[in-house]
């Protein structure tokens, strides 16, 4: 009972003290003259925000540093400079295979992504008896965690009694070792990836599709316009915004690939994930400074990928609020 | 009306506050006992040599549920015999070195934890775990006698002479057979077990459905019913390279020689393996599961820990253990893993808690099997402790006369991990030779050890 109260009490203290600072942010602000619905908003928001400061963004920083020290887990760190990141480009046997593989994912894991959660949303928005049923069975597959999904895989995969191989034998095709032959590693997880077409990018542009006004599709049709046309001149457009955000955000899920590849274990001669190497070279290997710089330069790239979708986006996606003049030039209502 | 709210908001937080900082750390005592970490080295204070009450020693382990449950039953005899600590177990095999590590970085580890070889090693270097050659050098108990250890169980928990942590068990490999099979092929185990002979018995015990053997006529490759043996970069080519008279790292952590002729035999052995046809494919390994393989009766001969027990474990075959085969010159070697305790260097209570280390690697001894002390490991001894497992003792016993660990340093995976994944893990999935890989990995392993 003592060690319940103990701890309950040490429970109670993070919620008490979050109001505590929330009231004073609140008096504070009141005391620079903030109006006071903005200093109630800032109040309201504070235990996100204090969670944001202490959870994400001192520990993003601190990893910065870190990425610049030798730091171990253990004992003090020293400082380094670009040591950790001129170890990676120039000598680290490592470092080139994990962003080959990483980088390859995304590319063919992308388009899959994109175009096929498109595919299926485009199946699952039709009005026909039993959908919603279809709906839920197929969203189904995104609540299953990873590492359930990996077992199912590693089935399927199976050299001698797995679907895929059988599949394949039927065309002649001998049996692969996906996850023994370098060669295949990758394939391997670009299918599996085909899971993730089913998930939540789905039901996001289902919601997107919903929203395309029906007066565009009647109008076209009027005109002649068969179902491939009105796809390509109605339904892309409208939804090129949606279509960005999945861009990006399934550039950012591909980058990210950890526990399907960590539980499935293949050879390591097809090299490991980025986010692998940065759990191996942490936490096995205790080169926290190590990982820390392998990170950033995962983020690095992702920024620089995300920001070239980014200026490639004007010319493909079309938002509800600019029209373009004659010229094509678009202009912001 | 807001201002008394503000206040007794207030007055309740210190309350709350007091109250959760009033127990906190990650040792408890349930009444006055010493300044932390001062007391004498016999774990005695200084009025009374004792803490008037028990302290809580939190102890780490990655014992799975029934390994947990059996290790709780010592526990509890352990606390109702001390006077100074009650041991409270925290068992969770899920990614327990993580968890254990990010503990300890973050100053919130347990007392006492278990730990393996090559995180030893790291942690013995970095001052994470408490140096208690003092302590044990004047502890009379009989698990702090280092005279009765094996020579080689303190390797990885050793640093500059100073030991950090006490070895509970010592798993030698051993070769579990499938008898019944070994019968039925005319194949005898004795003295002169050799790498020609094992491999002459492992192509007489791979058949395929017609019951004819590796190298008969009309032998069947594409319908074969059980493999003489098995690998998966188990065992480890190490000690292959230790029989042939070779070694991987230089006893001065100076260089890889891993080029030399005797450990080019080592290798070439290990590939000859996977090549020769007595051993299954990495696929069907990977497939059907790589010991089921043996308890199914797939495979006849299996190199494991003693501590797998797959001898009381299978029932479909009479298995037993045997040693695993000396190297061409007649040279024993097998791999011994070793596991091991210690102490958190930050714990409140250091003396409380090498009392409690020394008392439960006591007891840990008697249980596990092998125990890394020559008085309990010998063969009479463990089979009087272990009676199911009487006839296994000979063998175990006798391979951990001549086991070796690897030789982990503080930075050992950094090399582990050039060593598998550039040269170990292309052998074994048919990507690469030796003689091919072994010039282009040497330079990288002697880097690693720089």
């Amino acid at each position: 009972m003592e060690r319940y109260l103990a701890t309950f009490g040490r429970w109670l203290l993070v919620p008490v003290c979050l109001f505590i600072l929330g009231l004073g942010l609140y008096y504070l602000m009141r005391i620079l003259r903030w109006d006071k619905q903005q200093a109630t908003g800032l109040a309201l928001i504070s235990p996100w925000l204090f969670g944001f400061i202490g959870f994400t963004a001192i520990p993003i920083f601190y990893s910065l540093y870190l990425s610049f020290t030798d730091f171990s887990l253990f004992g003090k760190e020293k400082w380094v400079g670009f040591g950790n990141y001129i170890k990676l480009f120039t000598n680290d046997i490592e470092f080139w295979p994990s962003v080959r593989i990483t980088l390859s994912y995304a590319v063919f894991t992308l388009p899959v992504g994109v175009f096929g959660s498109l595919l299926v949303a485009l199946l699952i928005n039709r009005e026909i008896r039993g959908i919603r049923i279809f709906r839920t069975i197929l969203y189904l597959t995104a609540i299953l965690p990873d590492t359930a999904v990996a077992i199912i895989w590693r089935q399927l995969f199976n050299g001698e009694s797995g679907l895929i191989n059988f599949f394949l034998s039927l065309f002649g095709v001998n049996k692969i070792d996906w996850f023994g032959n370098p060669k295949y590693v990758l394939p391997a997880f670009v299918i599996i990836s085909v899971w993730g077409i089913f998930g939540t990018n789905t039901i996001i542009f289902l919601a997107a599709l919903k929203d395309v006004s029906k007066a565009l599709y009647e109008a076209a049709e009027i005109d002649g316009a068969g179902g491939f046309k009105r796809f390509i001149h109605i339904t892309i457009p409208q939804i090129s915004s949606v279509i960005l955000v999945q861009v990006v955000m399934s550039l950012i899920g591909s980058m990210q690939m950890f526990t399907v590849a960590q539980f499935l274990r293949p050879t390591t001669q097809a090299g490991l994930f980025m986010n692998q190497l940065v759990y191996t070279r942490g936490f096995t290997q205790l080169h926290m400074g190590e990982a820390s710089a392998i990170a950033w330069v995962l983020f690095v790239i992702i920024l620089v990928l995300t920001l070239l979708v980014f200026r490639t986006s004007p010319a493909w996606v079309h938002y509800e609020t600019e029209v373009k003049d004659v010229k094509g030039i678009k202009n912001v209502r | 009306m807001k201002r008394l709210c503000f206040l007794c908001t207030m007055l309740l937080a210190v309350a709350i506050l007091f109250t959760a900082c009033g127990t906190t750390g990650t040792t408890g005592t349930k009444g006055t006992s010493d300044t932390p970490g001062t007391a004498a080295p016999d774990g005695k204070s200084a009025a009374q040599g004792k803490p008037s009450e028990k302290v809580e020693v939190k102890l780490s382990t990655w014992a799975g549920s029934e390994e947990a449950a059996e290790l709780q039953e010592i526990i509890d005899r352990l606390n109702k015999s001390s006077d100074t600590y009650i041991i409270t177990q925290d068992s969770n095999p899920a990614d327990y070195e993580t968890r254990l590590t990010t503990q300890l970085s973050g100053n919130a580890g347990p007392d006492l934890f278990w730990v393996s070889a090559s995180r030893g090693a790291q942690f013995a270097a970095r001052g994470v775990m408490l140096d208690i050659t003092d302590r044990l050098s004047k502890s009379g108990k009989p698990a702090a006698n280092l005279d009765d250890y094996y020579d080689s169980a303190f390797g990885p928990f050793k640093v500059n002479g100073k030991i950090y942590a006490l070895p509970w068990i010592m798993q030698p490999v051993v070769l579990y057979v499938n008898q019944d099979a070994l019968d039925k092929a005319g194949v005898v185990i004795d003295e002169n077990w050799n790498w020609d002979r094992f491999m002459e018995a492992a192509k007489k015990l791979t058949m395929d459905k017609n019951g004819k053997s590796l190298g008969e006529s009309g032998f069947d490759k594409n319908n074969i019913v059980q493999w003489g043996f098995t690998l998966n970069g188990w065992p480890p080519v190490q000690m292959f390279i230790w029989q042939a008279g070779g070694e991987v790292i230089a006893e001065d952590f100076s260089s890889s020689p891993i080029d030399t002729p005797e450990a080019l035999m080592g290798f070439n052995f290990y590939r000859e393996l996977l090549d020769s046809g007595v051993v299954p494919s990495q696929q069907t390994i990977r497939d059907r599961g790589f010991d089921q393989m043996f308890r199914d009766g797939q495979v006849a001969m299996f190199m494991g820990g003693a501590a797998d027990s797959l001898d009381t474990k299978v029932e479909n075959f009479k298995c037993v253990v045997r040693e695993v085969p000396a190297g061409p010159t007649g040279i024993k070697a097998t791999f011994v893993d070793l596991l091991g305790m210690g102490i958190n260097s930050k714990t409140k209570y250091p003396d409380v808690a090498f009392e409690a280390l020394v008392d439960l690697a006591e007891e840990i001894h008697k249980w596990k099997v092998m125990p890394p002390r020559k008085s309990i490991g010998s063969a009479e001894n463990m089979q009087s402790l272990h009676p199911e497992r009487k006839d296994a003792f000979p063998a175990i016993v006798n391979s951990l006369e001549y086991s070796r660990p690897y030789r982990f340093y503080q930075d050992y995976p950094d090399w582990d991990t050039v060593f598998w994944n550039q040269l170990m893990d292309p052998i074994v999935n048919n990507n690469g030779k030796p003689e091919e890989l072994v010039p282009k990995v040497k330079p990288l392993l002697d880097e690693a050890l720089k």
